[in-house]
Order: C-alpha cells, then sequence, then structure tokens
C-alpha cells in the first residue's frame, strides 16, 4: 500500500550468509581484476565482489567475474582419469598411478621410435605461473620435445613477437594508469567495452576527469567505435598500411621527436624510406580510410604532449599481426611515446595467464625470457636446473599453429594438450580434427570432461581450476596477482602443478631435477631465476603474501624494493644489443583470402562479454550463456535483403573449409559485405575460418577469409543447432 | 544490517543530494510529507526481520535511478550484480539491458537501456495487486512486493510499462527489484549502480543530478509515457540518436522521432504483410481466462436476460420459470460462473491461495472483479435453492417444502448487482494504460456483446426446448432469442470497427497488436468478422421465421457453433495479441521471439539458455 499499512509485510532480501570473503585475482581475462569469494559456513563459494582496495579495479567486477563464484558447481567437471586403447573406444575411468603410467610409457616409446620431437605439447594461459614453470621444466628439462607451445599462440604471439622486434624483448612497457595521463588514445582492432569491461571502465573514468581524443580503428562499429570520437572503419587486414600511412604523415610533417628518435632507435632512415611509399591517397585505396583523416589522425597522434596506442586481436590476428604491432611500435617511437606516462603501446591481452606463460612456460624459451638461442641463456638455466646443457635445442621448435600440420605430415605422433580446446578454437577445424585422428597417442588434461577435444584423447587428466590451487598470475600491465585456493577440486581431479611432478617421476631424467610440491615453494625458486644485471623481468622483491597485501605487484619489482614499476623503458633503455629499440620497415603484401564473387562476404570474429573462450566454463553458466546461448552472426539489413535473408532465421554460410548454421541478427554494425561471428561457439566459425599464418609469429588470421552464404530449411537447421550445443 | 567493508570504494557511496522540496510532478520529495505525516520518520523496515534504523540521513526521501543513455555499452554488469545479489536464477532478472539501433553503417548507433523498476509514484502494479503483495515505504519510495503474499496473477506484469514485476513460472510468484534498501540503510547506491563499467547507471535522491550530469530528462527513445506512473527515474541523453530507431527482438516497433522531438512507437513490419491463420499460436498461457471470462460474461448475460425477461412479464419466460427446466437453467448458470472462477484460479501461479484475491477492494480492479463474480454465483446459488422447493421433480423425491417465491426473485435481483458489478470491473481489469490494444473501450462492447450473443443463445435453446416440451409457444423467444444475438453481434461490431480505426492511427503498441492482428492472424480474424457479420444476418432471419420450429432449430443450431467459434477466436486473439509497453529487449535475453523458438526446437531444455522449457 502506498505509505503505510496495519500489516506490515516482510521484507526479504537474499542473504547468502558468507563468512568468509577470500582473495583471488580473476580467472578469466588478462585485466586482473582483484576478487572477493564469498565462502558460506559450509565453505561453499556462494558470492563474489571486486575486491575494494584493488589497484586494478577498485571494486568493479565484470558480468563473468560477477558470477565466478559459481564454477565450481558448473557441469562436466572431470572427477577421475580416464583411458582408453583407440579413440573410437568409451573411456573407462582408472587410477592416477595407471593414467601417468601409460603416458609416460606412451611418451617414452614413441619418443624412442620416432624422436625427442615426436611428442608434442600445446599448453595454454590458463595455469598458474607456478605450473607454467613447472611444465617448462618437465618439457625441456625431463622430456626434452623441442615442439612445445601455448595457445596463446592463437591470442598474443604477434605482440610477443613484435615487442621482441621492437624492443629486443617481450613485455607491454605500460599501465592502466596510463590512462590518467594520456592526450590521445588511438585502439587498434580492440573492443574494450565488450572484451575488457574494466579496462574500458578506467579509461572512462579517465575520460569523465579529463577528455582527451579517442580514436578507434575497427572495422566494425563497436560501442567503443561509437564512442570515439574519431571512427575510422578499416578494411580488414591492413593496418599496417594505415600505420605505414600515419608514420608517413608524422615524418612528412617533421612532426617526429628526432631527439628521441636518435638517442634510442634503430633504422630510422630505413623506416623513413619505406614509410615514403604510403602516402595518404595511396594507403586510402588500400585501407579504405580517407587521405584526410590519416593526416588528420596523424597530427593529433603526433602533437598530443602524451599519447597511447592499445590493441588487441583486431591486430593479433591478421596476416601482419607481427608487423601490425611492430607499426605501432614505430609510431609510439617517432613520437617518444614509450615508458613516459601516457605514453605507450599497451598490448591488451587474453588470457589470465596468458603473460604468465609468456613469461615462465619456457614455450618460446627458457623461463624469464630468456631464450634457447642464446647460449649463455641455456648455460644459466640448465645449471640452475641441474640438466646438461646440450639437452636444450639450441632453436626453438614449433609453434602451436605449425604442430598440428606436423602431425598431419607424421612427424608428430604424440599430443599433449593442457588446458586447451583447439578443436573449438583452432582455424580450419575440420583439418585439425583430421589431425587428431592420426595420433598414436593424445592425452588432455583440463578441468572440463566435456570439453571437445577430449573426444580424440587416449588418456583424459581432470585438473583443478581456479580457486582450486593457490598460485600467480600476471595480468596485461605486468601486475603479478595472486589467486588463493578457497575450494576443493571435484571428485579426484588435481592440479596441474601436481600432475607435472608425478608424470615427471616417471622419468629418469625427471628423478634428478628438484620438483617443489608447493607452488610458494615454486615461486621462491622463479624468484632466483629472475635475478641478473639488466634484467626487467624481476620478481624477486614478491611473495605470495606481499602480492596479496600489495592487490598484485607489477615487475619489475627487485630485492629490496617496496613495490614494483608502472612502466618499462622510462630510461630509453632497450633489451636490444646497442639499448636502442628497432624501428622497423615494413611493407604490405596483399596475402589475405578476400572477397570474390563466389563467397562475396568478409567474415570477421570476435568476442562477447557475457562469454569467456570456447564456453567449457561460461556456457554452464545461465546467468552468463542467457545472453548469448547459441551462435548467431551480425548482418548488414541492406544485404541481407539482397540476399533474402531475415532476421532472427537461420542460414548456412560456407567457406573453402568447411560450413556453419547460424542465426541472423541484422544490424547496421557491420558493413554491407561483412558477417560477424562470435568466436566462442563450438562447430560454428572455425569450420569456416582460414587462419593464414603471420610469418613471425605463426598466430592465424582468424579475422580475415571470405565466406558465402546459403540457405537452409529452418527445421533442420533448429535441429543442428540444437544438436551442436552440449552446452 | 548489511556490512560496508572496510575499503568500500568511494563510487558505492550515496552522495548528499541537493534538491528542490518537490519532484518534476509536484509531489514532496520528503515522503513524510507526501504521507501527509500519516507515518514517522525514523520507523525500522525489518529487512529481513532485523530490527534497527540504518544511517542513511536522506533515508525518508524520495530516491530514484539515473541512466545515462549516452554512456552504457550493455555490458550486463548491473544485471549480473542484480542477480548475483539477489540469487536470482537465470530466468528471471530485476534488471534487464536491451538496445534500439539506427542509422547506416558507419554512421550507425545503438542505445543500451538498462531498466529495472522505477519505484514510481503512482505504482499501478500496487494499485492492481489482489494481493496487497506491494507497498511503497515512505522510506526511499521504495516500492517493495512480498512474492510469499503473491499468488502469482501476473495482474502486476500487466499493468507495468516497464517490465518490472518477474513472473516466475516455476515458483509461481512474482519478485522484483527491491531498490537494494538493505544497502541503501547504510549509504551505499544498489548493487546494479555500484557494478555499472559504463558510468551509465546512478542513484540517489530524486531530481538530485549525479555528480558530472547536466540532465534529468524524463524519456529516451524506447521508453514508454512517463505519464502513466510518475516514474522515478530520470536521463540524460545529450547524443543525438537518429530519426528512427528500431528494435533487435522479435517485437514489431520501432520508434519515430516526432516534431516535438520524442520519439514515439510506429508498427514496425517485422512479421511481412502476408495474411495468415496462425491457429496454433492462438493458445497461450491465458487460455483459463479466455474460458474465464467466456463463460462468466455467458452466465451473467443467461441469468440477466432470463431475470429480466421474468421481472418484466415477458410471457414464455415467465412459464419457463414456472417449468421444471427452470432449476437447471439456473444450475448452468451458477455452474459456468463456478467454472469461470475455478479457471480464473487454475491461471494463477498458487491456485491454493486463491482466497488472497480480495486483498485489495480498495484499488484493484481485479479484486472487485473477482468478488462481483463471486458473489454473483453465491447470490444465483440462493436463488437456486430457493427456487428449488417449487420444482415439480423436486417435490416428487423429497415432498413439499413450500414456496419461496418473493425470496427467489429477490435473490434474483440481488444477483444482477455483484453480476454488474463484477462485468464493469472485467471490464475495468483491461483498460490498462500499459497495454494500449486492451486500453479501448471496445473490450466493454466485446464483453457485452459476448454476454449478449451466447448468454441469449443459453437462455434461448433452454426455453424454447422446455415450451416444445410443454407444447407452448416458442416463436416469441425465437425472436428474442434472435434480436439478443443481433444486439450483440451489432455491439461486437461496432466496437471492433472502432477499436480498428483507433488502432490504425494510434502510434503505440495497440497499433502495432492490430498490425499482428491482420498479418499473422489476419486469416483468423477475417473468420471471426465474417462470422460477426454472417450471424447478425442470420439472427434476422431467425427473428423472420420464428414460426417455422424446424427451421428455427436449425438456425439457432448453426448460431450457436459459430457464435461460439467467433467468440473463441475472438477472445484468445485478445490475449495473444496485447502487447505492453515494455522495454526494448535484446537478441536473445527479454525476446519473446526467441524464447519461443528455443521452446519449440528444445533448447530451453538446457537451464542455462535461460528460458523456461514449460510454461504449463
Amino acid at each position: 500500500m502506498i505509505f503505510g499499512r496495519k500489516n506490515r509485510k516482510p521484507i526479504t532480501i537474499a542473504d547468502k550468509k558468507v563468512v568468509d570473503w577470500k582473495y583471488a585475482v580473476c580467472g578469466y581475462c588478462s585485466t586482473g581484476c582483484s576478487i572477493e569469494v564469498g565462502l558460506n559456513a559450509e565453505g561453499k563459494p556462494v558470492a563474489s565482489r571486486g575486491k575494494g582496495n584493488a589497484p586494478v579495479n577498485q571494486g568493479k567486477l565484470c558480468i563473468k567475474g560477477i558470477f565466478e563464484h559459481e564454477l565450481s558447481t558448473t557441469s562436466g567437471r572431470g572427477t577421475e582419469p580416464l583411458m582408453r586403447d583407440k579413440i573410437y573406444n568409451g573411456f573407462t575411468p582408472v587410477s592416477w598411478d595407471a593414467a601417468l603410467d601409460r603416458t609416460a610409457a606412451e611418451f617414452k616409446r614413441i619418443q624412442e621410435k620416432y624422436g625427442r620431437d615426436s611428442v608434442a605439447v600445446v599448453s595454454t594461459g590458463q595455469l598458474l605461473t607456478e605450473e607454467f614453470y613447472t611444465l617448462g621444466k618437465l618439457v625441456r628439462g625431463v622430456i626434452g620435445t623441442n615442439n612445445y607451445d601455448g595457445n596463446t599462440t592463437l591470442c598474443m604471439a604477434s605482440a610477443v613477437s613484435g615487442y621482441k622486434r621492437s624492443f629486443g624483448a617481450d613485455g607491454p612497457p605500460g599501465c592502466y594508469d596510463d590512462f590518467e595521463n594520456t592526450h590521445c588514445l588511438m585502439a587498434f582492432g580492440s573492443n574494450l567495452p565488450e572484451q575488457h569491461p574494466i579496462i574500458y571502465w578506467r579509461l572512462k573514468e579517465a575520460l569523465e576527469k579529463r577528455k582527451f581524443p579517442l580514436i578507434v580503428v575497427d572495422p566494425r562499429v563497436t560501442m567503443f567505435a561509437q564512442f570515439a570520437d574519431i571512427h575510422l572503419p578499416i578494411t580488414p587486414g591492413t593496418d599496417l598500411v594505415l600505420l605505414n600511412a600515419l608514420a608517413h604523415v608524422i615524418l612528412k610533417e617533421g612532426l617526429q621527436k628526432q631527439e628521441y628518435i636518435d638517442a634510442h632507435c634503430n633504422g630510422f632512415e630505413e623506416l623513413k624510406a619505406t614509410c615514403e611509399k604510403y602516402d595518404p591517397v595511396t594507403a586510402s585505396r588500400i585501407c579504405g580510410i580517407d587521405p584526410d583523416t590519416i593526416k588528420h589522425v596523424a597530427r593529433i597522434y603526433a602533437k598530443a604532449p602524451s599519447a597511447m596506442s592499445i590493441w588487441t586481436m583486431g591486430i593479433n590476428q591478421s596476416t601482419h599481426g607481427t608487423d601490425g604491432v611492430c607499426g605501432i611500435n614505430n609510431l609510439n617511437l617517432i613520437t617518444g611515446n614509450i615508458g613516459i606516462p601516457g605514453g605507450t603501446s599497451l598490448s591488451i591481452t587474453g588470457q589470465c595467464n596468458a603473460m604468465g606463460t609468456r613469461e615462465w612456460s619456457s614455450c618460446s624459451g627458457l623461463p624469464g625470457y630468456r631464450m634457447l638461442e642464446k647460449p649463455e641463456h641455456r648455460k644459466e638455466v640448465a645449471e640452475f636446473w641441474g640438466v646438461d646443457e646440450s639437452f636444450f635445442p639450441a632453436k626453438r621448435g614449433l609453434q602451436q599453429t605449425d604442430i598440428f600440420p606436423a602431425i598431419e605430415s607424421g612427424e608428430i605422433k604424440a599430443l599433449w594438450i593442457v588446458a586447451t580446446n583447439p578443436l573449438t578454437s583452432m582455424p580450419n577445424q575440420p583439418r585439425i580434427k583430421k589431425a587428431l585422428e592420426k595420433l598414436e597417442f593424445m592425452v588432455v588434461q583440463d578441468g572440463y570432461q566435456d570439453c571437445e577435444t577430449v573426444n580424440y584423447a587416449h588418456v583424459y587428466l581432470p585438473a583443478a581450476v581456479w580457486g582450486e590451487k593457490e598460485g600467480v598470475q600476471t595480468n596485461t600491465e605486468r601486475r603479478v596477482n595472486l589467486v588463493r585456493k578457497f575450494t576443493e577440486a571435484p571428485g579426484n581431479s588435481k592440479p596441474d602443478h601436481w600432475i607435472f611432478s608425478e608424470l615427471a617421476k616417471r622419468f629418469e631424467a625427471g628423478q634428478k631435477i628438484r620438483f617443489p610440491e608447493t607452488t610458494s615453494d615454486i615461486f621462491d625458486e622463479m624468484k632466483q631465476l629472475s635475478k641478473g644485471q639488466g634484467r626487467n623481468l624481476d620478481i624477486s622483491g614478491m611473495s605470495h603474501d606481499l602480492i596479496e597485501a600489495q592487490r598484485g605487484i607489477q615487475w619489475p619489482m627487485r630485492e629490496g624494493e617496496d613495490t614494483g614499476n608502472p612502466r618499462l623503458y622510462s630510461d630509453g633503455v632497450f633489451p636490444t644489443p646497442n639499448g636502442k629499440a628497432n624501428l622497423l620497415a615494413m611493407d604490405y603484401i596483399e596475402d589475405n583470402e578476400v572477397p570474390d564473387a563466389s563467397y562475396p562476404f568478409w567474415m570477421n570474429s570476435g568476442r562477447v562479454v557475457e562469454h569467456f573462450h570456447t564456453r567449457t566454463k561460461t556456457g554452464k553458466i545461465g546467468n552468463l550463456n542467457k545472453f548469448s546461448p547459441t551462435p548467431y552472426m551480425e548482418m548488414n539489413p541492406d544485404s541481407a535483403k539482397e540476399f533474402g535473408v531475415e532476421h532472427q532465421k537461420y542460414v548456412r554460410l560456407v567457406s573453402r573449409r568447411g560450413d556453419a548454421v547460424v542465426m541472423v541478427q541484422l544490424t547496421q554494425r557491420v558493413p554491407r559485405n561483412m558477417l560477424f561471428i562470435p568466436m566462442h561457439y563450438h562447430d560454428c566459425v572455425n569450420r569456416l575460418s582460414l587462419g593464414l599464418l603471420d610469418p613471425y609469429s605463426r598466430q592465424p588470421a582468424f579475422k580475415q577469409c571470405a565466406v558465402r552464404i546459403e540457405h537452409i530449411d529452418q527445421k533442420e537447421a533448429a535441429r543442428l543447432n540444437v544438436e551442436r550445443r552440449a552446452f | 544490517m548489511w556490512k560496508v567493508r572496510d575499503d568500500e570504494p568511494q563510487y558505492a557511496f550515496l552522495k548528499e543530494p541537493n534538491v528542490p522540496e518537490v519532484n518534476y510532478y509536484e509531489a514532496p520529495i520528503d515522503l513524510i510529507a507526501r504521507s501527509g505525516g500519516a507515518i514517522p520518520a525514523g520507523r525500522e523496515m525489518f529487512i529481513n526481520e532485523e530490527p534497527g534504523v540504518g544511517t542513511n540521513p536522506n533515508r525518508n526521501k524520495q530516491h530514484a535511478f539515473h541512466f545515462t543513455a549516452d554512456n552504457c555499452i550493455g555490458c550486463h554488469a548491473c544485471e549480473a550484480a542484480c542477480s548475483e545479489k539477489n540469487d536470482n536464477p537465470a530466468h528471471i532478472s530485476f534488471r534487464s539491458v536491451g538496445y534500439v539501433e539506427g542509422g547506416t553503417y558507419p554512421d550507425f548507433k545503438r542505445m543500451n537501456i538498462s531498466m529495472a523498476c522505477n519505484h514510481c509514484d503512482d505504482p499501478v502494479c500496487l494499485k492492481g495487486c489482489p494481493t496487497r503483495a506491494y507497498t511503497k515505504h515512505v522510506e526511499y519510495g521504495a516500492v517493495l512486493q512480498d512474492p510469499e503474499t503473491c499468488f502469482g496473477c501476473g495482474y502486476c506484469t500487466w499493468v507495468c510499462p516497464y517490465n518490472a514485476p518477474q513472473l516466475d513460472p516455476i515458483k509461481g510468484q512474482v519478485s522484483k527489484c527491491n531498490m537494494c534498501v538493505d544497502r541503501l540503510e547504510v549509504n551505499l547506491k544498489p548493487a546494479c549502480v555500484s557494478a555499472c563499467l559504463g558510468n551509465a547507471l546512478n542513484f540517489g535522491v530524486v531530481e538530485d543530478l549525479p555528480e558530472n550530469r547536466e540532465q534529468g530528462k524524463l524519456s529516451i527513445p524506447g521508453f514508454p509515457d512517463p505519464e502513466i506512473t510518475h516514474p522515478n527515474i530520470r536521463f540524460q541523453q545529450t547524443k543525438q540518436m537518429p530519426d528512427e530507431v528500431t528494435r533487435t527482438d522479435g517485437m514489431p516497433v520501432k520508434y519515430h522521432k516526432g516534431d516535438d522531438g520524442q520519439y514515439r512507437p510506429v508498427v514496425d513490419q517485422k512479421k511481412g504483410v502476408d495474411k495468415r491463420w496462425s491457429l496454433g499460436k492462438l493458445s497461450s498461457r491465458e487460455n483459463p481466462l479466455v474460458i474465464f471470462t467466456l463463460v462468466s460474461q455467458t452466465s451473467i448475460g443467461a441469468f440477466f436476460l432470463a431475470t429480466l425477461g421474468i421481472l418484466f412479464g415477458f410471457e414464455p419466460l415467465v412459464a419457463f420459470r414456472e417449468s421444471v427446466m427452470y432449476v437447471p437453467f439456473v444450475a448452468v448458470t451458477v455452474a459456468l460462473a463456478g467454472l469461470g472462477m475455478l479457471m480464473s484460479a487454475t491461471h494463477l501461479g498458487k491456485p491454493m491461495r486463491f482466497y488472497r484475491g480480495f486483498n485489495n477492494l480498495r484499488h484493484s480492479p481485479v479484486c472487485r472483479e473477482g468478488l462481483g463474480i463471486c458473489l454473483y454465483m453465491a447470490f444465483v446459488g440462493f436463488h437456486l435453492l430457493a427456487v428449488l422447493p417449487e420444482n415439480a421433480v423436486f417435490i416428487d423425491l423429497m415432498g413439499d417444502w413450500g414456496r419461496f417465491s418473493g425470496l427467489a426473485t429477490g435473490l434474483a435481483i440481488t444477483a444482477m448487482i455483484p453480476g454488474s458489478i463484477g462485468l464493469y470491473y472485467m471490464y475495468r481489469c483491461y483498460r490498462i494504460p500499459a497495454r494500449p490494444f486492451w486500453n479501448h473501450w471496445q473490450t466493454a462492447t466485446s464483453f457485452v456483446g459476448t454476454a449478449m450473443v451466447l448468454g441469449g443463445l443459453l437462455a434461448g435453446v433452454m426455453v424454447m426446448a422446455t415450451l416444445l416440451w410443454t407444447g407452448g409457444d416458442a416463436s416469441a423467444v425465437v425472436a428474442l432469442t434472435g434480436a439478443m444475438v443481433l444486439l450483440g453481434c451489432l455491439l461486437e461490431g461496432v466496437g471492433l470497427v472502432g477499436h480498428a480505426r483507433d488502432m490504425n492511427v494510434g502510434n503505440n503498441e495497440g497499433s502495432v497488436s492490430h498490425y499482428i492482428q491482420c498479418t499473422l492472424f489476419g486469416k483468423s480474424y477475417l473468420l471471426r468478422n465474417a462470422i460477426l457479420v454472417a450471424n447478425a444476418a442470420l439472427a434476422i432471419v431467425l427473428m423472420t421465421i420464428a414460426s417455422d420450429v424446424a427451421l428455427s432449430l436449425t438456425v439457432i443450431a448453426l448460431l450457436l457453433a459459430t457464435s461460439m467459434a467467433a467468440a473463441l477466436i475472438g477472445r484468445t486473439l485478445f490475449y495473444v495479441l496485447v502487447i505492453p509497453t515494455t522495454m526494448p529487449g535484446a537478441f536473445f535475453w527479454k525476446n519473446k521471439d526467441f524464447e519461443e523458438h528455443a521452446r519449440e526446437i528444445g533448447l530451453a531444455n538446457m537451464p542455462q539458455v535461460g528460458v523456461v522449457a514449460d510454461l504449463h
């Protein structure tokens, strides 16, 4: 009743009866938000909230983090190791001993028969850094295969390669605080509000305090593009042309910071010569951005007292991914925007611990950004671990995207997949399926038994996930942060580091090397290895407890320092032979599969905020999944009219690789010749994608290929749609 | 009390307001003043039965959401924070984000709209609720609802223009946004506001602009007319939207900018222009209400006709009253009313709690309708008891108990009072501003028309049969039946013509309903209209051939069948067509078409799809 009644009605508001809050860094993306997970009296996780005084998220969480406590009850978790002789047989639950004995025996048998490198290991960005380090030790120091990589090749490899080429080492030089200081922000192929909503919020807060120009380069009118002061709707895959043209204008008009270039950069003349060819008019015909806008943007960027660039998969997942990254680095180097507050080249990373794997997993070399190619690094690590130096190969082996073709060609006979789902995440799924069937032995180690790749495994090892083990992760701004264990892993599943150490015991070499039992002991070991003259990746000043107390610490934090450092290269000294950064002269080569008469549409892909990767987690949490429970594509209504396609009906998409059935969402967000499909769904976008590889990073160009639309019987399509969704 | 954390971020705290005495609608912002001082300040709220008064110094001021439409990124953080706090399952959400969009690539704009309960000054939910589950509090002006009191009739979900009350088909009850009054008590903004990542959603004392905001507008494109309920939400939208914006959900509505700069709903021909039957789609969860309204109107029509005829001394009816068949006739009218009440109870989420339906006579038309029909049924029942001793068969079986003719007549006349009131409020129930398709006088002509046609036919058939059996002259009754059908059809017809005319030019959700009526259900709609015309003609024929018994019987049989068919089509259309003035949905979430599709193909069987698989 309005204002009062005789009999008061009860006011009942849900009370989750939280008795204890546990600290954790989020296990989804690389933003690195600090979470508190609420446990009730039974110790069950029932609530999540952002840690109020955490420097990254300041109490905020995105939709995925808000429901992260529900992860512990998601369906499909593995509870017992499983084994089978042939992949066409059913699995039988077995003991850990049986599963690990068989795995070790098969690895040894295959290595003896076909050579050390015939066993391949594909890891992830999902484990704790201590686990990555342990896996690296096992693979490089015990098993000794050189075909070892992470799924980070699908997301951040181009950023890694680009940083290495430009600056001499990996590691994003900037931080989120740069938003508060910058005078211009340019985003390339990054849809922050959808992919990294908390980073977007940090940017929004900065913008509300002090307005500065926001420039967004994206072929789609995302919310970010819509909110930008200037939106550059670029032709897919042509970022390098735009970047060269921006450099052209800056150099032509003398807007560069010559004294910075002279003091801190190599290769200026070569860059100048190459950029000369990319005048705005020529560039505009390739990248689709008009010459005046190119000039305008170049001037804004160069004249800003400080300017920063961020980018995500729009750059990385391209045949010119590494060149794009280097082009962005060029832009920031010639304008003197590296290592200063508000001036940086900041790759916005994907997975929660993509950085951790880059730093410590030895995937691309040896731990702590050390390289196999450098004899002194091989020696240092060999001595530290107590293995023979000659056991390490002198050159990095195959990357994930080359491992599958090597299975195809018979070079690789055994595969160990750790916490990744290539059957859904790799481009050209038909090819991956065929390759996996050829393996003599495959192990999948994952928290989820229903992850599609398990269908091709001989052995399945059930692993603990987020909150079921303790350790650190590194975020986009190099902040090392801690996940506390707050709940037990289901059934007989085990933390990944336990699995690695146990497997090591089954190799002769593994019995000689020390594998510490707890992650804090492993962390101490890593600290020792992180020390050294001129090393940036130094975590020796940190400890698990100190990390929690400071809500994450940015490396480098050297022994004796109070806290971490927000930026790299502030002194203008780069980890290259002569201490100078490299300006890179790069020509654009047209090599994408572009739309033609038979396949008239660009196929573009990306994320939606409610899902993470291949949906093995988010597809099972109703309050996330309900916002996009089934695959769909965005299509322009004008071209839909032309092709007789209707809103919310199914169509069949066909590429030169395969087909997919999706529901149509008509929107002017996309141009007439483009279809956009969220990348999360099994049996969808990667049945179509081509994934040409970047020559440096070997990262696939997920976002550029050609497809056509075919009509499909609506009932049949609906049946397929349901059939293809186990979750 | 909600526990404020040691490290609670500053943005989560409510700010000190600077507000005028009255809000935009001239109502005092101080709620103690607004209540006329009937309620003391500093009252305990007993949230979860916990005593104590919160520390919020402004707790007796009307609070409101403030939404900066320019800023919303559609990230779902508000919805998620709300569902996390309130522990809601996937299919229920107190807050939802939908969007409108327009323009042509790359000159394209999408506007996300996050909407929950607006804790209105004129809470139509509260007034409509028959169980008095709702309370508007002098604390924050929060409109709170008690799910345990609710019996799941869903009427609040009809009257609310913002889709705020959420009917859970599984629990059979409504729940809704509680303004996070537990957080407000300790000076914290609601969970959704504290979670916002676009800096779009804010909260505070109404008319007090948040920091860095310059507008406190009453509406944005896609938002229903605020005049309906005086909602406590204010908007900022400084960036222009295209003149026409569309919705992505299945609702065939788009919004067009008028000369005054306001966006109004217009038809978006999403369902094409083909006329279809779609008979299968006529069935809905409101089926019990189709039966309830039809049978109770039939009962009222028949009983009123008989009673008035007898009172005015219409010879064949007086004879019928004296016949042995009068008791079965009255029994049938009671049974129909009873069936109606039963049906309306099965429509409830918690049918066994039907008795709570009379708790809000002061405001709710649902209460008055229910009570009216109940009392009508009761008095007709008493009338039945009073006439029973006159009945020859009764006397044969039970002996002579005496005569109570005066009492019987008195009871019959008395029954007509609640009957009329019940019928009137049955009509008032549907005069809902948030449902323009219903909010038309045609609803009245339809209800009365149905009563006349079906009631007339029921009474006519029974009286005719009786007279034929007793050898009386039925021609006058045949003529009377014809006249009732004719009048009923005319009344219904006039209503439909007026309705179609008004809906065609309405520029509201009613026009959209009418568009669906003429396309998706186009053929069914035409059939019903054709039957009405044909039945009016047949009724005239019937009046002219009244003396021909055999022919009359044939025509009446035909009329009976066609009238029932027409009534059934008409009434099911009435329920399935109504489009509320709800907020725009998203592509999957809050998209009725997707929900229907998910149910059809079995996707809804996975609970994480967020669609309840089986509604009934």
